[in-house]
């Protein structure tokens, strides 16, 4: 999944924001709210009736709503969006990101400043460092790895834009475990056109296209070390022989691809990341040892103060066998990812990977992928 | 004169036992072509124009209400000295029915929506006034007196609904609404038992009932209306009006029975 500080779910269908009556609310007056900038004072007015003076929700006996109610000190749950997403619901309501129309709009009662000091303080009902926070989920490349540990379905397409002609489909799992870990599966299976051996009606050998299941492969990874601003994975996948050879869906080894993955926010919403690792093949024979290298850049704009995300981003891949001089492949991707949805957890990303060098025996693909980030709700849930 | 009356939603003309009543009385205006002036010496020019009046009331004996539980926020509790009844039915002197909106069906073209802004308050916990009715794009000022978080969240079925969270004593925020609408939902969802109306004409010939169930109308050109009377509760009810020159009119609208 990616995001990125300025868009992003909420997480989960049951954001349900409200305020306090408590005792503090005595200090503060419209036309002087004397606590404006102390977080817990302004929690305290504006959220603590409902969502409890510890985050964790208030009694139902309280509260005149049936709505189910987070629970902030939920690291799970509190740590993965990033500060613009909380306030921009606190600031238009819950209906902003597809969630519940309980939550109200404090936007006119509080200002950015106040409605940041607010979250300040929901965030320190998390007290485990160890959680990596939202504004560290990246929005997620074609092909480059994220470091942050995610929860989500991709279902990614690659189509050659040349002869020979090749549809790939990989589905992707990712399931997180605890703050840092998270492993993944993919399943890749597709359509391909391979010569058949015989002449064909124009002197060239004749083709045909086949479909069938490629190479399935496990992985685990591991943010090894983070701060406000980066954040370092470790991971590995291990490859299994599992597609059709001659179709060229998969390759007849089993490969162990290690690999780090860095990510960097940057202000205005903008970002980079790296990974680099080496795929070692139990038979090279059938699949080669090659190193990898990619990184991408870009930057996250919005449509209207809360609106729909845009985000362009350019990768540049290289990759090279590690026992042959057959030179070092470098590639272009350029890419827009988008979110479909209110609740910004459905992304669409197209783009084209361009061979530039080793052109004559590369072709040009497109690549296309729709990513669900099922922790924050349905499929189907906050359109 | 015949009338009929139906509930909110029942979709239409389902009658109700109510009785209605037209009283057509021959005092107070004085009415004449062109420019004319009416009994307190206003001038009304160019129209033949009459004021209508009269009275909702019901008949019998309302439902008691139930004392509303103020205990989960003890602020509300403390601004009242005597326990709160919340009453659907709220029925004043000589049977006066307070609450209802009462409106021209088929009124005269509109004037210009008025710069006037209407004001829907949160004192004690409570809505202030109950209920409110404006024309097309006027605009309500929502305020909270209290020192206490209120959510106002309206659910039009029409308009564009919203929720306003107001955790500051004096707050107000200002919404119209485009559409004309009747009935619109106002509610706290803090503090269940606070609810409200906001209702949205294209006209400004309607009143909402006071406490003894009177109202009045803006003057209205000499001509054939139906009139409706409207409650939550209650249902509607409806009776055809005549207006004629020189007549003031008084309309009696009787609910329950």
């Amino acid at each position: 999944m990616r995001r990125t500080a300025s868009r992003r779910a909420g997480a989960r269908g049951w954001w349900v924001w409200a305020g306090a009556w408590a005792g503090a609310v005595a200090a503060l007056s419209w036309s002087a709210p004397a606590d404006a900038q102390d977080g817990a004072a302004l929690y305290a007015a504006g959220c603590a009736s409902c969502h409890g003076t510890d985050g964790t929700g208030a009694d139902e006996s309280r509260i005149a709503f049936d709505d189910p109610l987070p629970d902030f000190s939920d690291c799970s749950f509190a740590s993965r969006e990033p500060d613009a997403d909380w306030i921009a619901v606190a600031h238009a309501g819950g209906p902003v990101r597809g969630f519940s129309e309980t939550m109200p709009a404090f936007g006119e009662a509080f200002d950015g400043a106040q409605l940041q000091t607010i979250i300040d303080h929901i965030r320190t009902f998390c007290d485990d460092p160890a959680w990596p926070a939202g504004e560290l989920n990246l929005p997620r490349a074609l092909i480059t790895e994220k470091a942050y540990p995610e929860d989500e379905a991709v279902w990614t397409t690659t189509a050659n834009a040349e002869s020979p002609g090749a549809v790939v489909n990989e589905i992707t799992y990712e399931k997180r475990f605890g703050p840092r870990s998270q492993i993944e599966v993919k399943v890749p299976f597709g359509f391909a056109e391979a010569p058949t051996g015989e002449p064909g009606t124009g002197g060239e050998l004749d083709t045909d296209w086949g479909g069938g299941l490629g190479d399935i492969s496990i992985g685990v990874k591991h943010a090894v070390w983070h701060d406000d601003q980066s954040i370092f994975s470790l991971a590995t996948e291990l490859v299994l022989p599992t597609g059709d050879v001659d179709r060229g869906l998969g390759a007849d080894a089993v490969r162990v691809e290690p690999f780090a993955a860095f990510g960097q926010a940057l202000p205005a919403d903008a970002y980079f990341q790296l990974q680099g690792g080496v795929e070692l093949s139990t038979d090279t024979d059938a699949a080669e040892h090659e190193a990898f290298w990619r990184g991408v850049i870009g930057r996250t704009f919005t449509s209207g103060e809360f609106g729909r995300a845009w985000s362009p981003m350019i990768e540049i891949l290289g990759s090279t066998a590690l026992e042959d001089e057959s030179g070092v492949n470098w590639d272009l991707v350029p890419q827009m990812q988008v979110t479909l949805n209110t609740r910004q957890h459905v992304m669409l990303n197209v783009g084209v990977r361009v061979p530039v060098t080793n052109t004559d025996a590369r072709t040009t693909e497109f690549l296309v992928y729709l990513l669900w980030d099922w922790f924050d709700g349905g499929l189907l849930d906050g359109w | 004169m015949g009338g009929d009356m139906k509930r909110p939603g029942a979709g239409g003309s389902t009658p109700l036992a109510v009785g209605l009543a037209l009283v057509l009385a021959g005092s107070g205006l004085w009415i004449a072509g062109g420019d004319a002036r009416d009994g307190r010496g206003a001038v009304v020019s160019g129209r033949v124009a009459l004021s209508a009046a009269g009275r909702v009331t019901f008949a019998g004996t309302p439902p008691a209400g139930d004392p509303i539980d103020m205990s989960a926020d003890s602020y509300c509790g403390e601004q009242h000295a005597e326990a709160v009844i919340d009453r659907p039915v709220r029925v004043g002197e000589r049977g006066g029915l307070a609450g209802v909106l009462v409106h021209v069906r088929n009124a005269p073209d509109a004037a210009a929506t008025p710069e006037d802004e209407t004001l829907l308050d949160q004192v004690g916990c409570l809505y202030t006034p109950e209920a409110v009715a404006v024309r097309v794009d006027e605009t309500v000022v929502i305020r909270n007196s209290d020192e206490t978080l209120h959510n106002v969240r309206v659910t039009p079925e029409v308009n564009r609904g919203f929720n306003l969270g107001q955790p500051i004593k004096g707050i107000e925020s200002r919404r119209s609404f485009g559409q004309p609408e009747i009935g619109i939902r106002v509610r706290c969802d803090i503090h269940g038992w606070m609810h409200s109306t906001i209702h949205v004409l294209d006209h400004g010939f309607f009143a909402i009932t006071g406490p003894d169930g009177s109202f009045t109308l803006p003057e209205l050109p000499a001509g054939e209306y139906e009139v409706e009377a409207w409650h939550r509760a209650l249902g509607t009810a409806s009776q055809t009006v005549t207006v004629a020159a020189g007549h003031p009119v008084e309309i009696a609208f009787e609910f329950g029975g």
